[in-house]
């Protein structure tokens, strides 16, 4: 068993990336991607369909191994599932089995970690109390995906990996995650997301880093990513989001 | 071994509560075997019947929990999830074992309990272990031909691969009359099968005679191929799903 100390956990990046390649035959998704991800830091992954984000997910949580790079999680290979037990994770398409039920499914998950929340407290948590019983692979996609982001908590995890966590929930679902997450970064824990919801980024990351084409483009907080395109708040006339949004399409080469 | 245990309750919730699973894995072999085969009165054939029968469940539970189930899991977003747990391959795969070994002996247990209950079926008292055994151990090898079949089967093909792979050779195997009622070109085919060579050892087992080397050796042979077969099909999946 490996042990995942305090110091381990502290003392260096929680989530890395250092130099990673990665290819699919002839397609290469990621070019040399360095990523960091620190204790009490939400960097938002953004970039255009097809930017490598969701590989760059695969390769942190040891889904993909890179062609080139290392990727490191809580100081250790991802690839490890002992390592794993400190991280929480939702895969882009959340799905579950049909026969079993929203309670069945957290308990069964709860079971992989070392100090999981209880089964009723993680569904209160994420309001799918009501729908304990309930067969999972039968929830609404907006609830199924609520249930995606409950069980990325369920063992209390230092780290949490989110490809697109609110895609698909209402607005008042999607804000309550985001006082989840909040809370979460508050108390010291880190987050990775990717996301397409350019206000999701600007109302919760600490660091934005953009991909394009499978190479990192720009990172720094909201403000210096704007500030790197070319825009200020005051250059935009409209509120925030639409200044990272006009960011983003210049420094990724898309049309504003 | 809690994990483990949780992947053993949840395939086995799961499954039982899927009537599509069920009916042929519990229900089909002991229906068949009283649609066919009995009630009769011939003792020395309604008890090689039972045990033909019962290795028909556990090759219907082997070919459709881990052929048409791993085919069809590979690739939900539910098996993608399985993956960013701290869980190892392995654990996952003894939980289905477990919850496979579960069902087989609950399909064998239907068609044995039935036979006694509709036919004089005999089996000594000293022939139930080596009878249980050769069930046991011939289990395993079509398990692996499962898993393997679940490897190289496309989730949609799975089931129709299945179902026409456990009729056939249960067919061709001798296992739903005697060997020696099948036509000439099956005949010719049967001793080389993996259910015709289980069902050597069985029937050997059961009748309390001594099997030939030849259905063992034969038995390995196929217990090494499947292995063979699954190993590659597992490690090409995961080139192909996640690496």
């Amino acid at each position: 068993m490996i042990e995942l100390t305090d110091d381990a956990v502290g003392a260096r990046a929680v989530a890395e990336l250092r130099g990673v390649h990665k290819h699919y035959g002839e397609v290469e998704a990621l070019r040399g991607v360095d990523l960091q991800v620190g204790p009490g830091e939400l960097v938002a992954l953004l970039g255009p369909n097809g930017a490598g984000k969701t590989t760059a997910v695969g390769v942190l949580l040891g889904q993909r191994r890179p062609n080139a790079g290392s990727a490191r999680l809580l100081g250790r290979d991802p690839t490890l599932p002992a390592t794993r037990r400190l991280v929480g994770a939702i895969p882009q398409l959340a799905g579950f089995p049909d026969n079993l039920t929203v309670a069945e499914v957290a308990d069964f998950v709860r079971v992989h970690y070392p100090d999981p929340a209880p089964t009723p407290e993680l569904l209160e948590r994420f309001g799918l109390s009501q729908v304990a019983g309930r067969r999972a692979g039968g929830l609404s996609g907006g609830l199924t995906r609520r249930l995606a982001v409950a069980l990325a908590f369920a063992g209390r995890p230092r780290l949490v990996v989110l490809d697109e966590p609110t895609t698909g929930l209402d607005v008042e679902s999607r804000r309550g995650l985001w006082e989840i997450l909040r809370a979460f970064v508050a108390d010291g824990g880190a987050v990775l997301l990717t996301t397409h919801y350019l206000e999701e980024a600007q109302a919760l990351a600490s660091r934005v880093v953009v991909l394009a084409d499978g190479q990192v483009v720009a990172h720094g907080s909201v403000e210096e990513i704007t500030a790197r395109a070319g825009l200020s708040r005051g250059h935009v006339r409209v509120p925030s989001p639409p200044g990272l949004e006009e960011a983003i399409l210049r420094l990724t080469g898309g049309s504003s | 071994m809690s994990v483990v245990l949780a992947h053993f309750k949840e395939q086995t919730l799961q499954h039982l509560r899927a009537p599509a699973y069920l009916l042929p894995t519990l229900a089909l072999p002991g229906l068949f075997y009283f649609l066919f085969e009995g009630p009769d009165t011939e003792v020395g054939l309604v008890t090689f019947l039972m045990a033909s029968y019962a290795m028909w469940a556990i090759l219907g539970v082997a070919f459709f929990q881990f052929g048409a189930g791993i085919a069809e899991e590979r690739a939900t977003p539910w098996e993608r999830f399985l993956r960013t747990l701290p869980l190892s391959g392995l654990q996952r795969l003894a939980g289905r074992v477990l919850s496979a070994a579960l069902f087989a002996a609950a399909a064998a247990a239907v068609v044995i309990v039935e036979a006694h209950l509709i036919n004089p079926v005999s089996v000594a008292a000293g022939r139930w272990l080596p009878w249980l055994g050769a069930l046991g151990a011939g289990g395993l090898v079509v398990a692996l031909g499962g898993i393997a079949m679940g490897y190289w089967a496309s989730p949609r093909a799975a089931t129709p691969v299945a179902t026409l792979a456990w009729l056939l050779l249960a067919y061709l195997g001798g296992l739903w009359a005697t060997p020696g009622e099948l036509p000439g070109w099956a005949a010719e085919v049967s001793p080389y099968l993996p259910t015709r060579l289980w069902g050597e050892v069985t029937w050997a087992a059961v009748q309390g005679q001594a099997a030939s080397p030849g259905g063992w050796l034969g038995l390995t042979a196929w217990a090494v191929g499947f292995a063979v077969l699954a190993l590659w099909g597992y490690r090409r999946d995961e080139g192909a799903s996640y690496r």
